[in-house]
């Protein structure tokens, strides 16, 4: 059962809050503290109430505890089965994963019972030593904030030798690539399958370049509810910030946010849709739009 | 009842949370099904849980609530803190902490007797007014723990004793599990196992990162334990637009996930109707096991051919209900990814170049309907369609043609021609 005390933010919260009655001497506001830490903003109210009223018998008065070891808790069965579950998945290889323990474990599911139907074909090879390689080298670069350099071929299909310093891995599940982020060059992002060649980067010539900051555009879009549109596009837009109010009997005004460098995308995503959304605004947005539109009748 | 920020049941937050977050466009009286004291209390606790995301809308009907999340920028999904506020008595938080600290080791092993006289003499004797645990409450307790892994219990003559599971050593799993936590079904397992881990900064990001498939774990969970048991399911499926809750007896085959939505579906066999029938994941309000089903991997072989045609979910038993969908794109010099981007993006059919600046797609597919939102992403070089189905290429011209008078646009030709 996935909904279950065991995994709560509360008992969370109260085996740290027996740790540091175990270790040190906490006064109530320190208590507090790891209470908001582990757990909600409103929890504080009765986490620390049960254990001072010695409704939750584990603290006395003067915030000692009768529990002498810190405590833990095996794996759950659950806990364990989706570990065993997830070691069937190819991009496993990426990390360096220890399996043992776990080798009387059923799976919890197989992954081949699912089927990621929209997904782009041209994924990132999980199963390549040199891919693999460099994947942890990246992850090592990150975590050590080391500076690196590659060679690799640009989106013209040119070679390229850059180097940067890598920020983080961003996986994208719909193309199922990872990108590194990057600083101290001008790009923000370069694939990591388009790398052929990649080391540290040892010299100490100077960083002149930063990528342009990220800027978060807005576009608006006036939706009439036909063919279940709103559910579609509630949807499928909804991993990006947005706001959403009823304007008429079937008509909804959207607000979306997004990142200024996936426009192109955001355009074709919208296009898709047809007539049941229209861009407001901006007018440079729907002005893209018309573009396509245009070209469609030449 | 007075308010608790924790809950005993998921089903009513589930469906509140998934307004908030997905749809977030009504006021309090918007919420037709439930009570408004229910609404305010489901309110309170999403804004107690996920404050930092809660936005606030006024509108002539009333105030909006809603979650506006960027799922890009966050390190691990918020929607995960639901699965984590399970309500349990004073009773089980207190039993559970001394249970473990006199089981602290697996080498500690006591029988049931041993436990309670040192529940009561090193425990609870501080107290004044101490709980009282009976020996079936203690028992009921470890037999639980025993179901969940957490506990061992071995025969030694007539005695039974009671041990902790051994550990599983997690230290250098954050990479693992900052990631599988996100980007595997179920990841709120994952989430679960991180809450182990001393607090650190992924080195991961998500793009299209579709986070409220996290609601419905445990469905999927339900499901995805029928498929490999090769058993029926009864469903119990709310239609969103009128309401009405539905009980059906289906045999689960596959589990179809969109990346490009982040809807689920179920695809299954309708017992009853001998049809291939989909079920939304966020749309199932119970999923009940049924029996085994004995022609299983008879049918499961037949839907895994079929479905080879299907664009998203449409599927039938029948390969003459196939219907046959052709474009052509223009792609000019320079344009290259257009032809890769058909190749990338196909789910079925084939790709070819005619000319030096044309390539057509073609597929035999059950829906054809299913296919138009795509094919309007290539809106601006369009130059030819072929469907069996002209319903369907009609629908997509007469769309076209919408679109054009939506954004005030004069046609002088016709398009798609």
């Amino acid at each position: 059962m996935i909904f279950s005390e065991l995994y709560s933010a509360y008992y969370r919260s109260v085996g740290e809050i027996i740790s540091a009655c175990l270790h040190g001497h906490p006064d109530e506001k320190d208590l507090r503290k790891i209470v908001e830490q582990h757990a909600f903003s409103e929890s504080a109210l009765t986490v620390l109430p049960a254990l001072k009223e010695e409704r939750w018998q584990l603290l006395r008065k003067d915030f000692s505890t009768p529990i002498r070891h810190d405590p833990s808790l095996p794996l759950t069965q659950l806990e364990k089965r989706w570990l065993k579950a997830v070691l069937q998945d190819p991009r496993v290889k990426l990390f360096d994963a220890r399996t043992c323990g776990l080798e009387e474990t059923e799976p919890l599911f197989d992954l081949n019972d699912i089927r990621w139907y929209d997904r782009y074909a041209d994924g990132d090879p999980y199963e390549d030593e040199d891919y693999i390689q460099r994947f942890r080298m990246v992850l090592e670069a990150i975590r050590a904030g080391k500076p690196l350099q590659a060679e690799l071929i640009n989106r013209k299909k040119k070679p390229v030798r850059m180097r940067f310093i890598p920020t983080e891995l961003e996986y994208s599940e719909k193309d199922d690539k990872f990108r590194i982020r990057i600083t101290g060059s001008r790009f923000a992002n370069l694939r990591l399958s388009r790398i052929s060649k990649l080391e540290y980067y040892t010299g100490t010539g100077p960083w002149n370049y930063e990528p342009e900051p990220e800027t978060v555009s807005e576009v608006v879009l006036e939706l009439r509810d036909e063919r279940n549109a709103l559910d579609r596009v509630m949807n499928h837009f909804a991993h990006l910030e947005k706001e959403a109010e009823k304007i008429g009997r079937d008509r909804y005004r959207i607000r979306l946010r997004y990142w200024q460098s996936d426009e192109t995308e955001l355009v074709i995503r919208i296009l898709g849709f047809g007539p049941v959304i229209k861009v407001l605004e901006p007018e440079s947005f729907a002005e893209l739009i018309r573009e396509r539109l245009r070209k469609q009748i030449e | 009842m007075a308010y608790h920020e924790l809950i005993k049941n998921f089903s009513r937050i589930r469906d509140y949370m998934k307004e908030f977050y997905v749809y977030g466009f009504k006021s309090r009286g918007g919420y037709t099904q439930k009570s408004a004291r229910s609404y305010d209390d489901e309110k309170r606790r999403v804004e107690s849980w996920l404050g930092d995301f809660m936005s606030f809308k006024r509108t002539p009907e009333g105030k909006n609530v809603f979650l506006s999340i960027d799922s890009r920028t966050v390190e691990s999904n918020p929607l995960y803190t639901a699965w984590k506020t399970k309500s349990f008595t004073d009773g089980d938080i207190t039993l559970h902490f001394i249970l473990f600290d006199i089981l602290y080791e697996p080498s500690v092993r006591l029988t049931l007797q041993e436990i309670l006289d040192r529940i009561d003499r090193e425990y609870l004797a501080d107290f004044g007014e101490a709980l009282e645990f009976d020996e079936s409450t203690v028992r009921k307790k470890l037999k639980e723990y025993a179901e969940a892994g957490l506990i061992r219990t071995e025969k030694s003559g007539r005695r039974v004793l009671y041990s902790r599971s051994g550990m599983t050593e997690l230290a250098g799993a954050e990479d693992f599990l900052d990631f599988f936590s996100e980007a595997a079904p179920l990841g709120v397992i994952g989430s679960f196992l991180k809450d182990r881990l001393p607090a650190h900064r992924s080195r991961f990001s998500f793009k299209h990162h579709y986070i409220n498939a996290a609601l419905d774990s445990e469905i999927l969970l339900a499901l995805l334990t029928a498929i490999r048991e090769k058993r029926t399911v009864i469903l119990e499926n709310q239609s969103r637009r009128y309401e009405r809750i539905t009980t059906v007896e289906v045999v689960p085959l596959k589990i179809l996930a969109g990346v490009q939505d982040g809807r689920w579906y179920l695809m299954s066999l309708h017992l009853k109707g001998n049809l291939i029938n989909s079920y939304r994941l966020d749309f199932l309000k119970s999923v009940k096991p049924g029996e085994p089903f004995e022609r299983y991997d008879t049918i499961a072989r037949v839907y895994e051919k079929l479905a080879e045609h299907s664009w998203s979910v449409s599927c039938a038993w029948s390969r003459r209900r196939l219907e046959h969908v052709e474009f052509t794109v223009r792609v000019l010099p320079g344009e290259e990814y257009i032809a890769e981007r058909l190749e990338r993006e196909k789910r079925c059919g084939t790709v070819e170049q005619t000319d030096e600046t044309h390539w057509r797609f073609a597929a035999d597919i059950f829906n054809s309907q299913e296919i138009l939102p795509w094919i309007r992403t290539f809106i601006g070089r369009i130059t030819q369609m072929n469907f069996s189905n002209r319903t369907v290429e009609n629908k997509f011209k007469e769309d076209l043609e919408a679109m054009y008078r939506r954004y005030g646009i004069e046609e002088s030709g016709e398009a798609g021609s």
